[in-house]
């Protein structure tokens, strides 16, 4: 009946290395899925911070919908069109889409948009937990922009001038669709967004794209 | 566990490759010094020249011999890997293989058909950067015996009759070409070339549409206004740079390598 120690030991080491591969990914659902998928946006490797200061890569928002922009928090001429945009999206959601879908927004601003100013921008914005408000350094940023098709570039007043893209990703982080402009297309974005995630939900149960 | 081992393994394959076939020159770099980059086109804010520090830049653009070193130490870009996320369907399409360039990329000519993501990760690897827009066209505003090749006459007849030459189907060794001024080879003459920030130039991509900015499409573009006409050669580039995707591979594109002065 005695289990051997040194078995016990190997079982408790195996343990521990599970949980530390776990906190890599950050996320239980990405290890069990495994890899990303070919087409996944996840694979960047860039690493960025939240508002909360807490380190993160794109990578953990795996397994829900979510709802990607790039902004920067002084800009006072799209920016708060967008997220006003990304806002009435989020109420055009059913509850249950409403609730399992995050909103991510990235800062093109990587000097003055730390953590402590996105919280500020969060607390104006009146943006709630679904929200995450990410800082990156500038390769990270440029890297993202790359792969979403958004371009900017810094003016010498210091803004920046920069594509308004609303891109939506599945549970896997592959783009399912994009709204470029602003004030454009909610209900339809809304529409597809719900279809995705009920279809993800439910695998099965309709919805395709 | 078994990825430990893979590393291991292609570590053994590498050290066991080491000075042979597998072996291939560091890019020297010559030193770009201090200067202005006038951009072609700006916004009314923007200060007509911008000034750009001295930096290190390859002598010459990444050859497939080059490239190759990095796809085999590198499995995820070769064109059987490589996510379309990051490149597109032509990638490396005239490599005979994998591992392979084969009779139509010659090893010392320049390596085309790669995006800037794979040009970034190359840069990455070798330990440097891709140039900014503004470094590459000061260094490329160096004529073949001025700094400025506007007064280079045989500079300025070398360029224009190389961008009215269609693109050969092999390229030519980076050799061939004379060197610049700064000692630098091919910013024109072979391939055109990424950029790091490639995607600040602004347009909406479908040429024909872009007469003027859309401006629920970009915020604050403001007004641009070119600051020469004349210059044919820079309104290609900012022409081909605007139309890129970061996945595009192209038949004339590749890149070089950029660092900061030690």
């Amino acid at each position: 009946m005695k289990i051997p120690t040194l078995f016990l030991f190997a079982c408790l080491v195996g343990a521990l290395s599970a949980a530390d591969a776990a906190s890599d990914h950050a996320c239980c659902s990405a290890l069990a899925a495994g890899a990303f998928t070919k087409n996944s946006l996840y694979q960047i490797e860039a690493a960025f911070t939240t508002d909360a200061g807490r380190p993160v890569s794109l990578g953990d928002f795996r397994g829900g919908p979510v709802v990607l922009a790039m902004f920067f928090s002084s800009c006072n001429y799209a920016c708060p069109i967008l997220v006003a945009d990304l806002q009435g999206l989020q109420e055009k959601l059913p509850a249950e889409t409403r609730g399992r879908t995050r909103f991510v927004l990235v800062s093109f601003d990587s000097e003055h948009d730390t953590p402590r100013v996105l919280t500020e921008y969060r607390n104006l914005h009146q943006l709630d937990d679904r929200w995450v408000l990410l800082h990156g350094d500038r390769d990270a940023v440029r890297e993202l922009a790359a792969l979403l098709g958004v371009k900017y570039r810094q003016e010498t007043n210091g803004s920046f001038s920069h594509s308004n893209l609303i891109t939506i990703l599945n549970a896997e982080g592959e783009i399912t669709r994009q709204r470029a402009g602003l004030r454009e297309a909610l209900d339809e974005t809304a529409t597809a967004l719900t279809t995705m995630a009920k279809s993800e939900a439910h695998p099965g149960t309709g919805g395709s794209r | 566990m078994s990825i430990r081992l893979t590393a291991l393994l292609s570590l053994l394959a590498l050290a066991l490759a080491g000075p042979g076939r597998g072996a291939v020159e560091p890019s020297a770099m010559r030193t770009i010094p201090a200067g202005f980059y006038e951009p072609l086109q700006r916004s009314t804010t923007d200060a007509a020249r911008v000034a750009v520090a001295a930096f290190q830049l390859d002598e010459c653009p990444v050859t497939n011999a080059q490239f190759l070193a990095f796809v085999t130490a590198n499995p995820k870009w070769r064109r059987s890997e490589v996510s379309r996320l990051f490149a597109d369907a032509s990638y490396l399409a005239s490599w005979a293989g994998d591992l392979e360039p084969g009779v139509a990329a010659p090893p010392d000519a320049p390596v085309v058909q790669v995006s800037w993501f794979a040009a970034r990760a190359y840069a990455r690897w070798a330990g440097k950067r891709l140039p900014s827009t503004a470094e590459w066209e000061l260094a490329a505003s160096a004529g073949y015996t001025r700094a400025d090749g506007k007064d280079d006459e045989a500079f300025k007849r070398a360029l224009y009759a190389w961008l009215a030459r269609p693109v050969p189907t092999v390229l030519a060794p980076v050799s061939s070409i004379r060197p610049d001024f700064n000692g630098v080879r091919g910013l024109s003459g072979l391939v055109w070339e990424w950029v790091d920030d490639f995607n600040t130039a602004m347009v909406t991509g479908e040429s024909r549409a872009d007469s003027g900015l859309d401006r629920d499409l970009f915020c604050g573009a403001g007004s641009i206004g070119a600051k020469d006409p004349s210059d044919y050669a820079a309104f290609m580039r900012q022409a081909l740079r605007s139309s890129l995707r970061a996945s595009n591979t192209t038949t004339s594109l590749g890149f070089r390598c950029a660092h900061n002065l030690p």
